[in-house]
């Protein structure tokens, strides 16, 4: 009797196990449908900037190193090998060796070898003989002086001086290696890549669409059969079909508070996280010409901004207000609350006002001779709204604001010329990144330091903080070029958003970064429970 | 006493009450006329009278009281900047106004001057005209708009260029077909022998008698310029911030809160439809009381 | 010759020169609407060079910067830097190959980008259209007979309110009043197998776009019938005895619908309108949203081939519908 109950115990016990591994155990098969909010510009990630491509074709390709795609986090802590087994830097830390995986192919069938990092690097840095027709990271690796290779499996980048944050750059999704054999012009139209996912078509205002890498150097992935984009520029639309289950997802940090609350509605099971996106709104402004070439002006908008109200009514509350770099506790780099609130404008907002405004009187300005200015901005709702918010808020300081709304096409080339006063803008960072954050935003002369701020103290703590290699120190002097950009009132950063994605339950694996939008769309090992 | 010593009492009697009384007989002939009249007159009003109508400043935004249900203090509730939704309305019908207002006088302008010189004219210049009237008719009006805007960047005065350019040909048409019918009036004839110019001849004579048809027709277009800036606005071109438009107001960010705040969505397309009804109805009581024979 | 003969050769000639007539009207046209295409290209090529930014700025725009050199080059690869008339001439001499160029944005050429897309649209407008014919003749004859009466009024209301709603709004309502009531979304995520699916998916966003379309047919089958329900022969054939149903549908009918076919020629020029914002929204792949992505893109080849490919379908049609009356009816013909 008792054998027999033992027997059947254990081999209940042994299905259960059996059932409970299956149920964990990934599915092959199925099509990830989500939805994307535009045409992307192209599939080729080292021309574009925008997640709008890293998303779609981040499957395509490989890093040498990439952040672990599990852990939301992404920091020096969670960079993991990928075409790379292992990596190691000489004593002076100016050599960075990689000894890469062997049997890689590209998706035509190619071997993958050290000459296509060469390559890779050789076209960012503009030393190939083709170019890239866009190039907006060029400036990145400036301190690669060259990339040599040892064999067809090893390749050694050679730095001007130690900088622990060039890792990060390799690991950002904004990283993949190319290929040495297809030309750049295809890289745009038909991508070749390493990656678990293979171009199929891209049918402009259409459709993306993926297929399985079968022949992927990670044995037994992707899961997926393939991932098909659907391009619904109408956001309402999108939510519906996200609702109806057109598609499995929504595309990545597109929904706000409100839409998740309505998803939750109608769809009790869908699966909603908000986050960072590390991507900051904030104002570009005119040093140079008038009226905000004079220092008290500047200070006095500084002072008039009040960032809780921008995040309530663009955000309703999800957002948080910081600095450059992104706010603790999903920032690596963000400087804690009590600091921030020594800065000028992060304090108490009426009493902030109250000195603006007195500012305002004594430069001769008052409620019925306010200073008429104009905030221009790209003419999209994401830049449009803030704007709107601003303007009204500027009134409270006796600036009498007008929207002027410039074409996506003539924003750069505006702002270029100078031709603005004070601009909304949009600043997505790449990798939460020091290096990153200051070298393309303030550094003299950078292509994307769009206000041509240019302060050589400021630039020497820059490099200085960039060869520090211990992370608490680094923090420290990070925290104090932080405080000081603010103070000077380079770039006021208005607030950092928080965004949500929504996905249906069946989607597995799926993790969302917490401080980057640029880095978490490899997809390799997501699997649908259907 | 001679006949030519009569009184003519009996006409002056009746002068001073002919027009309202007139104008009492068509109300009632014409009940859907009169209420597109007054549906018109409402929006005119609100307009004109905006400053004294809505309680709170169309662009003051406030996150204390974001989407607020329809209801006391906020009658239509608020948007999603916080911003009275009944106040946006009542202003836009400003926008509205003066768009629709602004495009259809430019377009009857430009109109009433092509098609004059080309009926008037004729020959050669008539031909080219002609062809520019056809070129202008043949490219969709939405396309030429959205063409037109965008080349013109997101301006109020841009978009009344934009939206005008498409509304010529008819008017152009209309007028030409007139002014050929006029063209060869024994007052005309008179006029020349008389020695007077052809250009005063046209102006002072012949224009005057094709005005008629044009009010008719400048209502109906009125009705079709406030759709094309909704249809503009809501594909991302026409009047920008802060300007309250009933088309922006339906387009990408209200658009998100269509299921969580329906009254967002619901209120402009209602101010919109209303308005245009209103031009409608009062356009085709217009025509079946002046021209008979421009019915459609 | 008898005075009898010279008449018969007199009346055979004037039979040759009636049909003389007829074929320099064809051809006057003809010639006509060549020259209108021929404006209609230079319409919208200088308007689009008006438009601020070219493909480079875009192209460099989504990278977030401007590098002059590259943006020069780009133009120069594009033929951007040539002056405007050599660009014209470039474009027209092309389409008059078959050679519609390469679109700027997809780099693959314009002809494959255009072609798929026009038999999705073509749907939606051909079952917006029928919709429009199948709901507006029957409506606008109902109203005409019974013209004052209590279902005139209210017919006209309705139609008079299909010209007032944006027709955006009635298909973000449509869409809304699905999702709430049916769950299920009319929505193109993917190209539909089958009649019955194509059918389902392009039925509604169709009569979004053909509610418009038939207010106006509506409106104007109504006011032909009725001019033509007061003319004399009307009159006569009541006189005679004919029953109503007769005078109404042989007499009156036939001849109430010429203008209508007019109507429905001039109504494909406005619906594209509808069918760009509706294909919005219904996110239908369609060439009216490609026409305003491609706008926005400064994508020169796209827009202007989609333009005058609009613009031909347009013109041709009022072409053939001026040689249908031109055969129909001889009072054209002689005006002449």
């Amino acid at each position: 009797m008792n054998t027999k109950l033992g027997a059947l115990a254990l081999v209940t016990f042994a299905f259960a196990t059996l059932m409970f591994a299956q149920a964990g155990e990934p599915k092959h098969g199925g099509i990830l449908r989500i939805y994307h909010r535009e045409t992307p510009p192209s599939l080729s990630i080292h021309e574009e900037a925008t997640f709008s491509v890293n998303t779609p074709a981040m499957g395509l390709y490989n890093n040498l190193v990439v952040y672990d795609q599990h852990k939301p986090q992404n920091s020096m802590g969670t960079i993991v090998p990928e075409l790379a087994d292992s990596w190691s830097a000489s004593s002076d830390n100016l050599a960075l060796t990689f000894r890469l995986h062997q049997g890689v192919k590209w998706h035509d069938g190619q071997p993958f070898t050290s000459k296509d990092v060469k390559c890779t690097f050789d076209l960012l840095q503009g030393k190939a003989k083709d170019k890239f027709r866009k190039n907006p990271r060029k400036d990145l690796f400036n301190n690669i002086v060259e990339v040599t290779t040892n064999g067809d499996f090893e390749v050694t980048l050679h730095l001007k001086r130690p900088q622990p944050s060039l890792i990060a750059m390799l690991a950002s999704g904004y990283t993949p290696v190319y290929p040495c054999h297809v030309s750049p012009a295809q890289m745009r139209t038909n991508p070749i890549g390493t990656g678990p996912f293979k171009f199929v078509e891209f049918k402009q205002n259409e459709s993306i669409k993926l297929a399985k890498n079968e022949n992927y150097w990670k044995k037994g992935l992707p899961y997926l059969d393939g991932i098909e984009f659907t391009i619904i520029s109408n956001r309402a639309t999108a939510v519906l079909a996200f609702v109806a289950g057109k598609v499995d997802m929504t595309f990545p940090t597109e929904m706000t508070k409100a839409l998740i609350a309505d998803i939750k509605k109608q769809d009790a099971t869908a699966i909603c996280e908000i986050g960072p996106i590390n991507v900051s709104t904030n104002l570009i402004v005119n040093r140079e010409n008038p009226p905000f070439n004079n220092v008290e002006v500047r200070k006095a908008m500084a002072l008039a901004l009040d960032r809780k109200a921008f995040i309530d009514i663009i955000y309703q509350g999800a957002g948080d207000v910081g600095g450059t770099m992104l706010p603790p506790p999903e920032g690596v780099w963000g400087m804690p609350a009590e600091l921030l609130k020594m800065i000028p404008g992060y304090g108490d907002v009426q009493k902030d006002r109250e000195q603006a405004r007195a500012i305002m009187t004594k430069l001769g300005y008052g409620s019925n001779n306010p200073l008429k200015i104009k905030v221009s901005t790209r003419n999209l709702a994401s830049y449009r709204d803030p704007a709107v918010v601003l303007i009204d808020q500027l009134k409270t300081i006796y600036i009498d604001a007008e929207l002027d709304p410039v074409e996506s096409s003539q924003w750069f080339a505006k702002v270029a010329r100078n031709d603005y006063s004070v601009g909304l803008n949009l600043t997505g960072n790449g990798i939460d990144d020091p290096d990153q954050a200051f070298y393309e935003n303030y550094a003299c002369g950078s292509e994307r330091n769009y206000t041509h701020y240019c302060n050589k103290e400021l630039e020497a703590l820059f490099d200085k903080q960039s060869v520090e290699t211990e992370v608490e120190k680094r923090k420290k002097m990070v925290w104090d070029i932080d405080k000081k950009l603010q103070e000077d009132v380079a770039r006021p950063i208005l607030m950092h958003a928080r965004s949500g994605t929504c996905w249906k339950p069946y989607v597995k694996n799926m993790t969302i970064m917490s401080n980057s939008a640029y880095n978490g769309y490899r997809y390799e090992d997501v699997w649908l429970d259907k | 006493m001679s006949i030519i010593d009569l009184p003519v009492e009996t006409e002056t009697a009746d002068r001073p009450e002919s027009v309202w009384s007139k104008i009492r007989y068509h109300l009632g002939a014409h009940p859907l006329g009169s209420i597109g009249a007054a549906i018109m007159a409402v929006f005119v009003f609100c307009a004109v009278f905006a400053d004294f109508i809505s309680a709170y400043s169309p662009t003051a935004t406030d996150a204390t009281v974001r989407l607020l249900h329809p209801g006391a203090g906020h009658v239509l509730g608020t948007d999603q900047m916080g911003r009275d939704i009944f106040s946006r309305i009542i202003y836009g019908a400003r926008i509205s106004l003066a768009v629709g207002l602004g495009s259809t006088l430019l377009g009857s302008l430009f109109g009433v001057a092509l098609g004059l010189t080309s009926g008037y004219v004729g020959g050669w210049v008539d031909l080219v005209i002609q062809r520019i009237i056809d070129v202008l008719q043949s490219v969709p009006l939405l396309v030429l708009a959205l063409v037109m805007a965008a080349a013109l960047g997101p301006a109020l005065d841009n978009t009344i260029v934009a939206i005008s350019i498409p509304l010529i040909p008819y008017t152009a048409r209309v007028i030409r077909s007139n002014t050929l019918a006029l063209r060869e009036q024994p007052f005309v004839e008179a006029a020349r022998a008389v020695g007077m110019s052809e250009f005063r001849i046209a102006v002072r004579h012949v224009l005057p008698n094709t005005i008629a048809p044009l009010i008719v027709i400048a209502t109906a277009q009125l009705g079709a310029s406030i759709l094309t800036e909704a249809s503009l606005s809501f594909l991302g071109l026409g009047v920008p911030e802060p300007h309250p438009s009933w088309g922006r107001m339906l387009s990408e960010s209200a658009a998100e809160y269509v299921r969580t705040a329906p009254w967002l969505v619901i209120f402009p397309g209602v101010a919109i439809s209303l308005a245009v009804f209103g031009t409608n109805l009062f356009g085709d009581a217009l025509r079946d009381i002046l021209d008979p024979r421009l019915r459609d | 010759m008898t005075l009898e003969r010279c008449g018969a050769l007199w009346g055979r000639a004037a039979y040759f020169r009636r049909e003389a007539r007829v074929g320099t009207y064809i051809i006057r046209r003809f010639f006509l609407m060549l020259l209108t295409l021929f404006g209609i290209s230079l319409l919208i090529f200088t308007m689009l060079r008006l438009v601020p930014g070219n493909i480079a700025d875009i192209v460099f725009n989504a990278a977030g910067m401007i590098d002059v050199a590259e943006k020069a080059k780009l133009e120069k690869e594009l033929g951007l830097d040539r002056p405007i008339p050599v660009q014209y001439v470039e474009w027209v001499s092309g389409l008059a190959r078959g050679d519609l160029g390469y679109s700027y944005v997809s780099e693959k050429p314009a002809i494959d980008e255009i072609l798929p897309r026009i038999p999705i649209t073509a749907k939606l407008a051909g079952l917006a259209l029928l919709f429009a014919v199948t709901f507006g003749v029957p409506l606008g004859v109902i109203s005409a007979v019974k013209q004052n009466t209590t279902l005139d009024y209210v017919l006209r209301v309705i139609s008079l309110s299909g010209l007032s709603l944006p027709s955006f709004w009635l298909g973000l309502l449509i869409l809304m009043a699905f999702v709430a009531y049916f769950g299920a979304i009319p929505i193109y995520t993917n190209p539909p197998k089958g009649f019955w699916n194509t059918l389902w998916l392009f039925s509604i966003p169709a009569m979004a776009v053909g509610f418009r379309s038939s207010a106006l047919i509506m409106r104007l089958t109504r006011s032909s019938m009725l001019e033509v329900l007061r003319q004399d022969y009307i009159r006569t054939a009541r006189a005679k005895g004919a029953p109503a149903r007769t005078v109404n549908y042989r007499h009156a009918l036939r001849n109430a619908l010429l203008p209508v076919v007019t109507v429905i020629g001039i109504e494909a020029a406005f619906l594209m309108g509808g069918l760009i914002v509706t294909e919005t929204v219904f996110n239908i792949p369609g060439v009216a949203r490609f026409l305003v992505e491609a706008i926005r893109w400064r994508d020169y080849p796209i827009v202007q081939n989609l333009v005058m490919f609009v613009a031909v379908v347009a013109v041709s049609i009022n072409f053939l519908i001026d040689l249908l009356y031109a055969v129909l009816d001889p009072r054209i013909r002689y005006a002449s």
